[in-house]
């Protein structure tokens, strides 16, 4: 019964196929080769909201609901001859701030731009003191003991420079 | 089987507990007999956990239904070798191949030093112990692989469900890759929890001197190229499987795999200081609790859902619990770090800002500047969320503007490090070392500009790659030439028997070309071109210096898809020169469609093209194609990224050494006697000079 069960499983699903798979392509997102320059360059300064985090002009996500019907948008937009900023915020307004790519550096998203930047300085910082205080320790008393010959010290400059080479 | 699997799974659990609690008895008693059983159920994890894989495994390859996660991930018509692969394709199968990787390292860990290291082993296997409860637990009580289908009737009687035919498998992941990337990039994850094991224990049991650090290079390494071509295989699966046209794009969950890489290669630097100098000892051991930390934090983020990814498993509530455990490892760290942390005194200071340390530490602070960003920049929206309650995207343009100049930073260093000397380098070495690689730099940047190569970060990395390569070549020729001058040698042998002296050195070195190579390969992507058309039989498209001729679209379907394919012929300079066959692949099993990419590559380009579907307006084919330059570089520096930590791992080759009488007098016999003398005062020679 089982074994009866899954052939008519499969046949099903081999029947449904040709269908589901033509279905499937003719609904196939990010289609919508024509476009303009400014768009495409709009188009890269926002997010599909499908969740594949693409730039909307590279999301081919299959089953995408979003990327196709927002290229579209923004063509018509560009056509109509709307400003990019009035176009980036209508699309803020209907997505949502996710749209997108980067966040403004302004108000609390002004963070993520100063952060990377302030941070490393901070650690170069600290390092600086770091070294400033090592090579502080790191002055040594005079030694002591008889003085070595020149000829010594011409043979340890030659050994120790013969080392720093190998 | 399937209790027998949680039977199994169970066992494992205790088996971790014991060793962990048994382990801290035996540490605090000092009795060897309960910290030797204790070890040995530490080792005893390892074959439960491969006894409930086997298990699990035997579910799929007997096409066996009744459990919830073979049935949500497989079907009849899945292929073999994808039935095993179904083990980590969701969150309960992923979390047990976790704990099992981690019980083979842990096993080999504690089989492999059982004689050895006697004071540190306890400490090591309680280590190792309380994260594998962690791992356990959720094995056994939060995301169990073995929780059957059905349920109970209102008698109180088990029923079990079997269903006759699986969901089948994620077909994202029913690629040769998807194989493959998974292992690589977890047993880089878990591999990490050896040198944290060992580096906890040394601090806990204030082990002397820099012995933890020598038992775990090797083990550093090995995770650390797990990880880099996890992460490599990675991008190639995105490339070839998702049909975007690239291979990185700084999703959340592919930084996650890529922050305890950072910091893992700034440890396997900064290493060189403890050994070399003894300093630096504070740094070292944070290094590593931060690289695994990171791995939990990785672990975490694809696992919870608290960052929306592609590759991440569906949301669940196992967040809190890595939350939990992350904190409870960063209190442990701090509380022994606290408590030792006078055992991690510096040896050495810092002689001169011109030298070996000083380069270490400013590639360590620029490695970790890079891990800042990609972590803040992953995070961020998450912490936008919370504070201001507006969701926000940080997407790739953030992630390019702040990496790439620290990048390009980490580079000029890959080239500027080797070549300074340990404690001070003088002006003349300085020009001695640089002159010609970084005069090459410049002439072939110069060549480049001259031909209109005029964009400023792919100049800046072409400049960087060539002096780099020459500062790496320069090593190798100038020790070479002292054998071969020596020896009587050519330079070719010498150049072998120069590498097989210090494996370590040169094996790095071979690194740094890898990295070169994927630089340049990542460069060649400021100048991707791409198109996309409707097309039809008979209709052309033009990339570059390509021509694709559709020829044809038709229909393929065996048991697993059914696909539709385009047939295009790829003319190059007008002249033929081979066929494509970009697919769309409808699986029936998951009802679901993917993208089946078609490449040619060379290492010059490689020519994309991609079967984006049919036009919902036309309803014609439309064809994508992307030229995307130089790509296969970065595949090529992969492999040679594997050759030169492979060579890094093997033992160095012993120089004969041959005595002969001294002429000159010894240092001995000219300052015998002088107070503070070398030879009145002991010298400490530190082990592990090769660099």
């Amino acid at each position: 019964m089982i074994s009866q069960l899954r052939k008519l499983g499969i046949v099903g699903a081999l029947l449904a196929a040709p269908i589901l798979l033509g279905a499937t392509l003719t609904l196939a997102p990010s289609l919508h080769a024509q476009q303009t320059a400014r768009a495409k360059a709009l188009g890269s300064k926002m997010m599909c909201v499908c969740g594949c985090n693409q730039i909307l002009t590279a999301c081919n996500h299959v089953g995408c609901q979003y990327s196709h019907a927002m290229l579209k948008e923004l063509d018509d937009r560009v056509a109509r001859g709307d400003s990019d900023d009035l176009i980036l915020q209508s699309f803020i307004q209907e997505y949502g701030a996710t749209v997108l790519m980067e966040p403004p550096a302004k108000g609390f998203t002004w963070l993520v731009w100063i952060a990377p930047i302030v941070a490393p300085i901070l650690a170069f910082f600290v390092i600086w003191q770091l070294v400033r205080r090592w090579r502080r320790r790191a002055v040594l008393a005079p030694a002591g003991g008889p003085a070595l010959s020149a000829d010594l010290l011409d043979r340890a400059r030659r050994e120790s420079g013969k080392e720093s080479d190998e | 089987m399937d209790i027998f699997g949680s039977f199994v799974l169970l066992l494992a659990f205790l088996a971790a507990t014991y060793a962990f609690i048994g382990g801290i008895a035996g540490i605090l008693t000092r009795r060897a007999l309960l910290t030797k059983s204790a070890l040995n159920a530490g080792m005893a994890v390892f074959g439960l956990v491969t006894l409930a894989v086997g298990s699990l495994e035997y579910f799929f390859f007997t096409d066996n239904f009744s459990l919830a996660y073979v049935s949500a991930h497989s079907n009849t018509a899945l292929p073999p070798f994808y039935k095993f692969a179904a083990l980590w394709a969701g969150q309960e199968g992923s979390l047990l191949f976790w704990s099992w990787l981690l019980s083979i390292y842990a096993f080999l860990a504690l089989f492999l030093n059982r004689k050895k290291h006697p004071e540190l082993m306890p400490y090591v296997g309680v280590t190792l112990a309380g994260v594998q409860i962690f791992f356990l637990t959720l094995n056994n009580f939060v995301a169990s692989p073995f929780k059957i289908l059905g349920g109970m009737d209102g008698s109180g009687a088990m029923h079990v469900a079997r269903l006759s035919e699986g969901s089948g498998l994620n077909p994202l992941l029913q690629y040769p890759e998807m194989v493959i990337h998974p292992p690589m990039l977890y047993s880089g994850y878990t591999g990490f929890t050896v040198p944290f094991a060992f580096a906890l224990a040394a601090l806990l049991g204030r082990y002397p001197g820099e012995k933890w650090i020598h038992i775990t290079r090797r083990w550093t390494m090995v995770a650390w190229c797990f990880q880099s071509v996890g992460i490599l295989l990675g991008a190639h699966w995105a490339y070839a499987v998702l049909g975007w046209g690239g291979y990185w794009a700084w999703d959340p969950v592919e930084n996650a795999s890529f922050l305890p890489w950072i910091t893992g290669t700034a440890f396997l630097h900064s290493v060189m200081m403890q050994e070399k100098r003894g300093m630096m000892k504070v740094w070292n051991v944070w290094l590593v609790f931060v690289t695994f930390m990171l791995c939990i934090l990785g672990t975490m983020l694809t696992r919870s859902g608290v960052v929306s990814s592609v590759h991440a498993f569906a949301e669940s509530s196992i967040g809190g619990w890595f939350v939990g455990f992350l904190a409870i490892i960063f209190l442990v760290c701090l509380a022994a770090w606290w408590k030792n942390r006078d055992y991690l005194r510096s040896d050495n200071q810092l002689d001169s800002l011109v030298s070996r340390e000083s380069s270490f530490l400013f590639n360590n602070l620029i490695l970790l500047a890079a891990c800042f960003a990609v972590l803040w920049g992953t995070l961020f929206p998450v912490l936008s969320e919370w504070v201001t309650s507006n969701k926000i995207s940080v997407g790739p343009p953030f992630f390019n503007k702040v990496t790439i100049p620290i990048a390009m930073f980490l580079l000029l260093l890959t080239g500027v490090g080797p070549l300074l000397a340990w404690r001070k380098t003088s002006l003349d070495a300085l020009q001695r070392n640089f002159a010609w690689p970084l005069a090459g730099g410049v002439v072939a940047g110069a060549v480049a500009f001259a031909f209109g190569f005029r964009q400023f970060y792919p100049l800046i990395c072409l400049i960087l790659s060539v002096f780099v390569t020459l500062t790496i070549l320069a090593e190798f020729y100038r020790g070479a030439r002292v054998i071969a001058s020596r020896d009587g040698t050519n330079l070719l042998t010498a150049v072998g028997e120069l590498t097989m002296r210090n494996t370590r050195r040169y094996g790095g070195y071979v690194v740094h070309f890898a990295m070169v190579l994927i630089f340049i390969g990542i460069a060649g992507s400021a100048f991707n071109q791409d198109i996309q058309k409707e097309m039809g039989p008979g209709d052309t498209l033009s990339i570059g210096r390509y021509t694709i001729l559709c020829q044809n679209f038709d229909q393929v379907s065996n048991n697993n898809y059914q696909s539709e394919r385009a047939t295009l012929e790829i003319l190059r300079d007008g002249r033929s020169e081979m066929m494509l066959y970009p697919e769309r692949r409808f699986f029936l099993a998951s009802q679901v469609t993917e993208t089946m990419v078609a490449v040619q590559s060379s290492p010059l380009r490689d020519l994309y093209v991609v079967y984006a579907g049919r036009s919902p307006e036309t309803n014609k084919p439309v064809i994508h194609a992307y030229l995307n330059p130089l790509v296969k570089w970065i595949w090529f520096g992969g492999i040679v990224l594997v050759l030169g930590t492979g060579l890094a791992l093997m033992p160095n080759r012993r120089a004969a050494i041959v005595l002969r009488p001294v002429e000159e007098p010894s240092w001995g016999d000219a300052v015998q006697g002088a107070p503070g003398s070398p030879a009145a005062s002991p010298v400490v020679r530190r082990s592990g000079a090769d660099d």
